[in-house]
């Protein structure tokens, strides 16, 4: 027996009470339920109710009725153990990150050794070091801000896109590049102990710096549009 | 089904061979069909499957294609080409065991 749209509605608030935030993930959970309890219902002939309560203690959550009353019982019971989704988007977050990350560096010497890439550098080289010639520190700013720019465009990306809003697998892309990130700020607190007293100081190290930083922020980058065109196409179909 | 703890090992081998055998499946129809196979003796549980799924797909064993079906997303999973080449390693692997352990088992008298 088919389930109604209301019954998949059903479904998928049971999956948000039970902080399933992730449409992402919670696409997959809600299939396998929908297709378990219509099934049950079918060969076993029991309700929807009995069906769903059969499939969320499959998944290891809990059905606690102590403390609840008997009318509030179903819906009361059905929220107040989410352990086995708990324990899903846990086993999601690990294998999804691991594999973005094996995606990167898998990608990552192709991307600089593309003819687009070299382009892109050389451009960015002669840009800076013509500011250079003229204001060191001006050079160092637009390094700097060449560098991180992509992280802008994430930033906006994910308070914008409605796609990328509670989707796992684009927080996780986004966080992609964290670790680049974290030597930024470690070089800007180093820079500044190091040549506090000097002046001018020396602005070539952080040029230096930021284009070489700029190559994994870059492909970083290439990594989270891939994704976001991906979490894209499965949102238009989700919502179509 | 008996001893899960037996089972517990070949769980990655099951779902390869399973989608070696069909283009692509679903989590819930991979689920059902070792039930069916194996006449109910072998029941895999949501919280032992997904974990395999996810992690062959970090592995580049499988792949990843979302469809809509019935007013929902369906994601199906399916081999990719290292997956196909993994999957006749394991089931030799899973050959060599039970061939091991029937040695083990009933040995041969000389």
């Amino acid at each position: 027996m088919k389930l109604t749209k209301e019954e998949i509605k059903y479904i998928d608030n049971y999956l948000i009470k039970n902080k399933v935030k992730f449409w992402d993930v919670r696409l997959e959970l809600l299939d396998h339920i929908v297709s378990a309890v219509e099934d049950k219902i079918e060969t076993e002939g029991i309700s929807f109710n009995e069906a769903l309560l059969d499939v969320h203690r499959s998944f290891g959550s809990q059905f606690v009725e102590f403390g609840v009353s008997k009318t509030k019982v179903f819906d009361k019971g059905l929220y107040q153990s989410n352990i086995g989704f708990k324990k899903f988007i846990r086993n999601k977050q690990k294998e999804l990150g691991r594999k973005q990350r094996k995606l990167y560096w898998k990608t990552f010497v192709p991307f600089i050794k593309s003819a687009k890439f070299f382009l892109e550098f050389i451009l960015v080289l002669l840009l800076v070091f013509l500011i250079f010639q003229y204001n060191q520190k001006a050079a160092f700013v637009v390094a700097m801000i060449i560098s991180v720019a992509p992280e802008a465009f994430k930033i906006f990306n994910g308070v914008f896109s409605k796609s990328s809003k509670k989707s796992l697998r684009v927080q996780l892309a986004f966080t992609l590049s964290s670790l680049f990130l974290s030597f930024n700020y470690f070089f800007i607190a180093g820079f500044n102990e190091v040549f506090e007293d000097q002046t001018p100081k020396p602005y070539i190290y952080g040029i230096v710096f930021y284009l070489f930083i700029f190559i994994f922020l870059r492909h970083s980058f290439n990594i989270y549009n891939k994704i976001i065109r991906e979490n894209q196409a499965d949102y238009k179909s989700m919502i179509s | 089904m008996s001893n899960s703890k037996l089972y517990k090992g070949s769980l990655t081998t099951i779902i390869l061979k399973l989608l070696n055998e069909h283009d692509k499946m679903y989590g819930y129809e991979i689920t059902q069909k070792v039930k069916a196979l194996t006449k109910g003796e072998l029941k895999i549980t949501e919280g032992a499957l997904y974990p395999a799924l996810h992690k062959l797909e970090a592995e580049g064993l499988l792949d990843v294609e979302v469809a809509k079906v019935d007013n929902r997303l369906r994601k199906y999973y399916k081999l990719t080409e290292t997956g196909t080449k993994e999957t006749v390693s394991k089931l030799e692997e899973l050959a060599e065991y039970i061939k091991t352990m029937q040695a083990l088992v009933n040995p041969k008298l000389a």
